[in-house]
């Protein structure tokens, strides 16, 4: 064989191999495609996918292997890389699946704790709602004790009141009391001092009677009272029981004098001298007595306050021996009582 | 005589079923690629813009693959349709996951709204 036939032949061989080593576009996208396929999240999420990439990917390999230049190599490259991206393609949805999966657990599990929250919020506020309600019970009660308190409190004011009312009823009619004996002690005050200037009145009209008196007749204080005489002879005349018109003169006289003092209780007592019977004496003194206290009674003096008797020869005051003695005991005395009659 | 009759019967079967058989392209088994194109359709592969252009490729190929048939080249016909069916799959794969790929993310706006107007922590991603 020649050299240049050695030549051309070698040649030959390695174009006809250089052809038949040249892969179409469609195993080479192919190859790609699976490459990407294997180095993304497909590999773990769709494993099954990428193995049938990888079956449909040698398929061709083999069927290049086997007839490099055949539409069958082109077509099953092309299906092959459909397959890679297909896979790749499964990849993502799985992918974004497992994301919209986790969201919604997500979503699922915000939404639990939102309940949750809110439930919890809502046992709060019950057991707020509780506290409170409870609080107003308290107070409730508070107020309603307080009120009893002040319906006890208005009670015993009113009772109070009224107490303060009879009080003040007691306490006024008291001052009316005590204004009226006021009035009364100021009556009483003022007809005590009437009746004291009354008894002085009297008592100096009295002490005047009785100055009079001493000029007229004999007058002396005794404990019966104050004693007048008057001389027997002077007033009437023997044995008679009228009055002399001289001893009307000294009646009248001594009438006036006891005017002074008329209020006061008189008592008119006549005595005779021993001779003659007691009968006699008697009756003459008294009718002596009595001539005496109806002549006071004509000069304006009670007859009522004065009273005669007749005592005889009783209570001498001298000594019926002689006739000096005798004409002394003939007498009429007159006795004042010390003080006024009470009414 | 009847004999005769079933001759003729099984004879006149015989002879239609021959005539249709040279009368018409051979057949091709085309149910899988229609059934992928079919599919990309209908999960709306045609506005998907990764989708669409596998799906306008596995229309192309069927009605190559129709062409091929009709001039009897069933084996390229057979190999037309594998491709037409794998591209109908693959813009039904990629259809899918832009629409998956939309629903989780409004899933994962929903979450992060759902926490902001809770006013829950937020992960970190």
């Amino acid at each position: 064989m020649k050299p240049s036939t050695i030549i051309i032949t070698a040649v030959a061989v390695l174009l006809l191999a250089g052809c038949a080593s040249v892969p179409p576009p469609e195993l080479v996208n192919a190859r790609q495609s699976y490459e990407q396929a294997i180095n993304s999240p497909a590999a773990q999420l769709v494993p099954a996918e990428v193995h049938k990439a990888k079956q449909a990917l040698a398929i061709a390999e083999k069927s290049f292997k086997d007839d490099p230049k055949s539409y069958k190599t082109v077509d099953l490259s092309y299906i092959a890389d459909r397959k890679a991206k297909m896979a790749v393609a499964l990849g993502v949805t799985a992918a974004e699946q497992a994301k919209e999966e986790n969201a919604n657990k997500e979503y699922q599990s915000a939404q639990d704790q939102v309940m949750k929250n809110t439930k919890s919020d809502l046992a709060t506020q019950t057991e707020n709602a509780k506290t409170a309600n409870e609080n107003l019970a308290a107070q409730t009660q508070i107020t309603n004790e307080t009120k009893a308190d002040l319906a006890t409190q208005t009670q015993m004011t009113t009772a109070a009141n009224t107490d303060l009312t009879k009080q003040t009823a007691i306490t006024k009619s008291a001052k009316d009391d005590l204004a009226a004996s006021e009035r009364t002690v100021d009556q009483k005050n003022l007809q005590l001092a009437a009746e004291t200037g009354a008894r002085m009145d009297a008592e100096n009209r009295a002490a005047k009677a009785q100055a009079a008196l001493v000029k007229l007749a004999a007058v002396k204080e005794e404990a019966r009272g104050l004693v007048i005489t008057l001389s027997g002879s002077v007033l009437f005349a023997s044995n008679k029981s009228s009055l002399l018109p001289a001893a009307r003169e000294r009646l009248s006289q001594v009438s006036d004098a006891l005017m002074e003092t008329k209020e006061r209780k008189i008592t008119i007592e006549g005595y005779t001298d021993s001779q003659g019977s007691d009968k006699t004496n008697m009756d003459l003194s008294q009718k002596r007595a009595d001539a005496v206290r109806k002549y006071i009674i004509s000069r304006g003096y009670s007859a009522a306050l004065i009273e005669a008797n007749g005592l005889g020869k009783d209570r001498p005051v001298a000594d019926n021996a002689s006739a000096e003695g005798r004409a002394n005991n003939r007498r009429v005395e007159i006795i004042v009582d010390r003080g006024p009659v009470n009414k | 005589m009847k004999q005769f009759y079933y001759s003729i019967t099984l004879v006149s079967v015989l002879a239609v079923l021959i005539l249709a058989g040279c009368g018409s392209a051979p057949e091709v088994n085309k149910e899988a690629s229609t059934s992928a194109i079919r599919a990309a359709e209908e999960s709306g592969a045609s506005k998907v813009p990764s989708a669409s252009l596998y799906l306008q490729l596995a229309k192309e190929e069927l009605e190559f693959a129709k062409a091929l048939a009709a001039n009897d080249e069933k084996e390229k016909a057979e190999s037309m349709l594998l491709r037409a069916q794998a591209d109908g799959e693959l813009a039904v794969a990629l259809s899918r996951s832009v629409k998956d790929k939309t629903e989780a993310t409004d899933a994962v706006e929903r979450v992060r709204q759902f926490q902001i107007d809770n006013q829950l922590p937020q992960e970190r991603k």
